[in-house]
């Protein structure tokens, strides 16, 4: 009989400072986002290559979604993988300045269309970027034995990598820096890999471990959690040759466009997957996070099905088809699956650390640690929810009818990440209160 | 005497917090049989901290078996390999 006495020593998991650091500049990017849509209003929706949208996009990806994925990934390692980042504590001070005033740069510079702005916003990116995945791949590369969860985590590194590269390709060729015949297949390809390589891929890996877990599912079945990963890697690594391709005219679009369906259609088992997972969940309770992950998995669904419109003729000169899409793959899909994960790691990783220090010091009966619903209260989470849902209904109908729904999506976004922060912000002072009742008993010993 | 503690169906941390206040009312002699889904892996820091020993094994009616006895119990620890032999 298998003995285990392996364990996650203490040194190993960051201090609490380090993901949350991240956490909280989230939304602070989303209300810039907000802030965005509410200036430039129906301007931002007429096309998806305006430089305010693709600042909004940035914002949204690197501002929202980076910080969260970055964040979180050095939290993770050590707890689900034994493998601390290295360094976690300088690299995380680093990753989050350069990342934070890249993001700042690249958005001035859409907007404003000054050169140096984007040589800064490319070099903190890149410098950035590069610091996060080499200590990210020295904690990946130390895992012996690895299972579905690292394998996914690898190849979402390989296609962030990937995305930066391309990113500050494309990056250098619109604002000028260099000339690109294709720029935009190149720019579609570091969408591609950002969205179902680095975003997507990520998401499928640590919902393999977190859905069990936190939403008392079954396992995944591990017919899909042993292939779906490398089967997704290698269809993008197919699709980028296919897509120049028919930039330089050697393809005709629908090759391409075709082969895309099958990471669609990945994705989408994944999602039937994780709704039919829930469906069997044990404990039938009412969960904020299941909820927010119930919508990306709904949208994932939604998102082949408007693919798939978006491919018939009648669809062709309808620009409105591609904003939408892109609004559901980042906002109701990515945005949804990150924020309802933050109601599960913020409060537990409060409440560990806090339930650690304790033990440490003995101060069981004489320091109350919250749980976590006293560190996260429902009602505050679920008031977030519908203004998250509120914001995407918004979302849905801008692409169509820009004015006045851009302006109201707008306002919902300022919203729904003004209650995220205040909730996320709540629960650090709660956690920095009993802290400093820990070190009051300390000090009284 | 063995406490027998069922936790498969908790979400985290509530695994780990009612295991940390069922160590609490172990008497000499006593032992914590925990049922659980997951190996807890999170929980064996704090448990080394508190002067606690612990044998995991995969098995049991959910996939895991937990004992949890106060290491300078020796009652506690003769009893353990006796019923569960490692």
């Amino acid at each position: 009989m298998q003995v285990s006495r392996s364990s996650l020593s203490l040194e190993q998991a960051p201090p609490i400072s380090v993901p949350f650091r991240f956490f909280i500049t989230a939304p602070i990017f989303g209300l810039l986002a907000a802030l965005l849509l509410l200036v430039y209003g129906p301007d931002i929706l007429i096309s998806r290559w305006a430089p305010a949208t693709l600042a909004l996009t940035h914002l949204i990806t690197l501002g929202f979604l980076g910080m969260i994925m970055c964040g979180a990934m050095m939290q993770m390692l050590p707890v689900l993988a034994g493998s601390p980042v290295p360094r976690v504590k300088p690299v995380a001070t680093a990753v989050h300045g350069l990342l934070t005033i890249g993001t700042l740069a690249l958005v001035a510079g859409f907007l404003s269309g000054i050169t140096g702005l984007f040589h800064l916003a490319l070099s903190t990116l890149g410098l950035g970027f590069l610091i996060f995945i080499v200590a990210i791949s020295v904690a990946l590369i130390r895992i012996r034995t690895p299972n579905a969860t690292i394998h996914g985590m690898r190849l979402a590194i390989a296609s962030l990598a990937t995305t930066v590269v391309l990113g500050l390709t494309v990056g250098a060729g619109f604002s000028g820096m260099t000339s690109l015949s294709q720029l935009i297949p190149l720019t579609d390809i570091h969408l591609g890999w950002g969205i179902l390589g680095w975003i997507g891929i990520l998401v499928i890996g640590v919902a393999y471990q977190v859905v069990p877990m936190f939403q008392l599912t079954p396992e995944y079945p591990q017919r899909l959690t042993g292939p779906l990963s490398w089967v997704l890697f290698a269809t993008l690594v197919i699709w980028a040759p296919l897509y120049l391709a028919w930039g330089s005219g050697q393809l005709p679009k629908w090759v391409p466009d075709t082969w895309i369906l099958l990471p669609t259609i990945g994705y989408t088992l994944f999602a039937g997957t994780t709704l039919w997972l829930q469906h069997k969940r044990r404990r039938r309770v009412s969960d904020i996070t299941l909820l927010f992950w119930r919508t990306g998995m709904i949208l994932i669904a939604a998102c082949l099905l408007l693919w798939l419109t978006s491919l018939t003729p009648a669809a062709k000169n309808q620009p409105a088809i591609p904003l939408l899409l892109g609004i559901w793959l980042l906002f109701g899909i990515a945005t949804s699956v990150t924020n309802g994960m933050l109601y599960k790691i913020v409060p537990f990783l409060a409440w560990f650390h806090l339930q650690n220090r304790q033990v440490a010091l003995m101060s069981m009966g004489k320091v109350k640690v919250p749980n976590m619903k006293e560190l996260m209260p429902d009602r505050l989470a679920q008031r977030q929810l519908y203004a998250h849902l509120a914001t995407l209904l918004l979302l849905t109908l801008a692409p169509f009818w820009p004015n006045p729904f851009s302006y109201l999506a707008g306002l919902g976004l300022g919203v729904s990440c003004t209650l995220l922060l205040l909730n996320i912000l709540q629960a650090t002072h709660r956690y920095q209160q009993v802290n400093h009742e820990l070190s009051d008993f300390e000090s009284s010993r | 005497m063995e406490h027998k503690l069922d936790v498969s169906g908790l979400e985290p941390p509530e695994p780990m917090e009612q295991i940390l206040q069922a160590i609490e009312s172990l008497n000499s002699g006593d032992y914590l049989y925990v049922i659980h889904r997951r190996e807890p892996r999170m929980i064996y820091p704090m448990l080394e901290n508190m002067g606690i020993a612990w044998i995991t094994q995969p098995g049991g009616p959910e996939g895991y078996e937990i004992f949890i006895w106060r290491k300078d119990d020796h009652i506690a620890n003769a009893k353990i390999p006796t019923r569960h032999p490692q």
